[in-house]
């Protein structure tokens, strides 16, 4: 076996280093904390149509209520106020929860009836938000949220730096946990369903309740994610910062990344977010700089290319390498052996049987 | 006494009897290998054994009692519990403004302690003042809620497939279903599934007893693949073997669970003639384990060789059974099936 280095510890280390030697600027910060951030949602994303091969289209709406309900708990203009920790938690929680009760009733239907049921929640979540004013403030938003504290020292929001880390570690966590799932026996359920199914059942894995524990899991990760994305801002934003693109983003994360791959997640958080909030943003300074910036015309503005370029991206992908650019199962093991060319004794053809 | 009692099986599909009434027993520790003419209604009959299919009619008795859940009391407690949970939550849903607006708003000011006790007494009394109408309609989703969790319980109560592999029935397929993107021994670890018993937050959190099981099972699982001469490639992906393989290595996943008996769907086809020798070879091991094995096949030099008994099929019904010898002799099992003398 050939030693491999392992692309997630490879992700983690340049992650941890990139402050050290970048000009750390604002801008940089920016881009990772929410690069981080969406890694976490495509992380959720992966557990639920990476390894278990069911197609959602509304992880945006997951994301949001992990983001409000960590909002509603810690915020102080409600009598809960459980502090960042345990908000995060009972974030993870209530994502879980609503993943649970989505899955009940729907995870018996078959690949794109579920896609259509979650995009449906996507959009009534985001209703749901938006008119339950007295609860959800409306499209106001929640704010202010509370800062994370460590053992006494609290993290100030434009200590950047230290927010930076925070998430990293967070995501590390997270990948973690997931990749011991994967590697066990409950990962293995999952992966057995995306393959076949029918097999799966006659090994004696029972599909509805897997694909349940699945969901709530991607679920309960996407939330924390959402969690994350609100303390950075100290608000949940508007509801509309969790619309039907934000479900496409993450699933657009895993298709370049490579589905079922949580390196390739990470990769293709970093490629696509960083696009978005990273390149898009210097163009626009770079052509402001220049006296282009400000122009009637919408392709003026780099970034209204963004669609394009995500279209673009999984254009490319899809066509020239549709297992993703951090393909799965080349993780760590030997799987990446190719395969040999059919011996002579062994290359009979399919079928056909000899009577 | 008999493992298997298959009793009468029926099969239709719409106007079609794919099975017609077929009984046997199974022995244990024997081969027994079902065979006929393609379309006589072989895999339907393995389907239905092996819950894939809930039968039309008939039973299958393993170990002299019929696999399915029974109905309980756990399934009415169940049903009732979502039945509640659901006109609870839809009454909240739909009064969730007032209710909030009486309990928290009202009583919460900015840096001082919340009284929980009052919060919960307006909550309660808000609630109570809604008109009565207002809790038709979770009265009514709660009984949709209710009945469709009965339902979806009562649809459980079948026959199915990971109840009856859990049971000790293992299969294969006749066309070879393997997870083609996991290693060999993933492949044979997820048939070592039944097995297992850690749970999710053990997985999770790669509690000790994870480590155990892992380091347990995973040899456990090198053993099968040496068993079926798949070790050597035990971590490449089961798309990268050749077909006579995949084969085995699918006889390796069935095994893995333990199973007292072992079905396999035309386990011979498309192997050339070395490959059935020593498939032959690994099915009699198969039997020296102290697995039954049922099973179908078309190749006669292999049920001929290694079978105890045979049961023909002929358009669903069953036309024959008996040792290789009988059949071999028997006019009707040569007309309908064995015909060209040139294959025995």
């Amino acid at each position: 076996m050939r030693a491999r280095l392992n692309p997630i510890l490879l992700f983690f280390a340049v992650a941890a280093a990139l402050p050290l030697f970048f000009g750390a600027t604002g801008l940089f910060y920016d881009a990772f904390q929410s690069i981080f951030v969406f890694a976490l949602v495509g992380l959720g994303l992966n557990i639920i149509t990476g390894f278990t091969g069911m197609l959602n289209l509304g992880m945006a709406a997951f994301m949001a209520l992990g983001a409000y309900g960590f909002a509603i708990l810690t915020c102080d203009i409600y009598p809960f106020q459980i502090g960042f920790w345990w908000g995060l938690l009972l974030s993870g929680a209530i994502g879980a929860l609503a993943g649970f009760l989505l899955g009940a009733p729907t995870l018996g239907l078959s690949g794109d009836y579920l896609a259509i049921v979650t995009m449906g929640f996507g959009e009534i979540t985001l209703d749901v938000l938006k008119n339950l004013e007295a609860i959800t403030q409306g499209t106001q938003g929640i704010n202010p949220l509370p800062r994370p504290t460590i053992g006494g020292w609290s993290i100030e929001l434009q200590d950047e730096r230290s927010w930076y880390y925070l998430l990293l570690v967070i995501l590390g966590v997270a990948v973690l946990l997931v990749r011991h799932l994967e590697r066990s026996r409950t990962g293995r359920a999952w992966l057995s369903i995306r393959e076949d199914a029918l097999a799966s059942q006659c090994m004696g894995i029972p599909p509805k309740r897997t694909r349940m524990i699945a969901f709530a899991t991607g679920s309960a990760v996407a939330a924390v994610g959402g969690a994350l994305f609100a303390a950075l801002l100290s608000s949940t934003g508007e509801p509309n910062s969790y619309d039907f693109q934000v479900s496409i983003l993450a699933l657009c994360i895993i298709i370049v990344g490579g589905m079922g791959s949580i390196a390739g997640t990470l990769i293709g958080a970093v490629v696509m977010v960083g696009m978005n909030s990273l390149v898009l943003v210097k163009i626009a300074d770079w052509l402001g700089s220049r006296d282009h910036g400000a122009s009637s015309n919408v392709l003026a503005s780099p970034n209204n290319w963004k669609y394009l370029i995500f279209g673009l991206a999984l254009i490319l992908v899809v066509r020239l390498k549709p297992e993703g650019l951090v393909p799965p199962r080349l993780e760590g093991d030997a799987g990446a052996v190719p395969p040999q060319p059919p011996k002579s004794r062994s290359d009979a053809p399919r079928g056909g049987a000899s009577a | 006494m008999s493992l298997l009692e298959v009793r009468d099986i029926t099969m239709r599909f719409g106007g079609l009897t794919a099975v017609d009434g077929v009984s046997f027993d199974l022995r244990q520790g024997e081969i027994l290998a079902v065979i006929g003419p393609n379309g006589a209604g072989k895999t339907t009959l393995f389907n239905a054994i092996t819950g894939v299919y809930e039968p039309t009619q008939g039973s299958v008795k393993f170990r002299g009692s019929e696999v399915r859940r029974q109905p309980d009391a756990k399934l009415a407690i169940r049903s009732a519990a979502v039945a509640v949970l659901g006109a609870i939550s839809t009454f909240v849903a739909l009064n969730a403004q007032p209710i909030w607006l009486a309990a928290i708003d009202a009583n919460y000011v900015l840096g001082k302690p919340f009284p929980w006790q009052k919060a919960f007494a307006d909550a309660w009394t808000t609630a109570r003042a809604v008109p009565l109408v207002w809790g038709i309609i979770p009265a009514i989703v709660g009984a949709i809620t209710g009945a469709a969790t009965v339902l979806a319980l009562w649809h459980r109560l079948r026959r199915t497939p990971d109840l009856i592999a859990r049971a000790g029935l293992a299969r294969t397929f006749q066309n070879i279903r393997l997870f083609s993107d996991l290693s060999l021994i993933e492949n044979v670890l997820v048939g070592m599934d039944s097995r297992l018993h850690c749970g999710y937050w053990t997985n999770l959190l790669r509690l000790p007893a994870f480590s155990r099981e892992h380091s347990r099972s995973t040899a456990e699982a090198m053993e099968l693949l040496e068993f079926a001469g798949l070790a050597d490639r035990a971590h490449a992906a089961a798309s990268s073997l050749p077909y006579g393989h995949r084969r085995r290595l699918e006889i390796a996943r069935a095994l893995a669970s333990k199973p007292a008996v072992l079905l396999l769907d035309e386990p011979a086809a498309g192997m050339n003639p070395s490959e059935v020798t020593s498939l032959m070879q690994l099915i009699q091991r198969v039997r020296d384990r102290g697995v039954t094995v049922i099973l179908i096949e078309h190749h006669m030099k292999l049920v001929m060789g290694i079978s105890d008994r045979i049961v023909v099929l002929q358009y669903g019904r069953k036309i024959g059974e008996g040792t290789p010898l009988e059949i071999r002799s028997d006019r009707r099992c040569i007309e309908a099936y064995l015909g060209a003398e040139d294959e025995l």
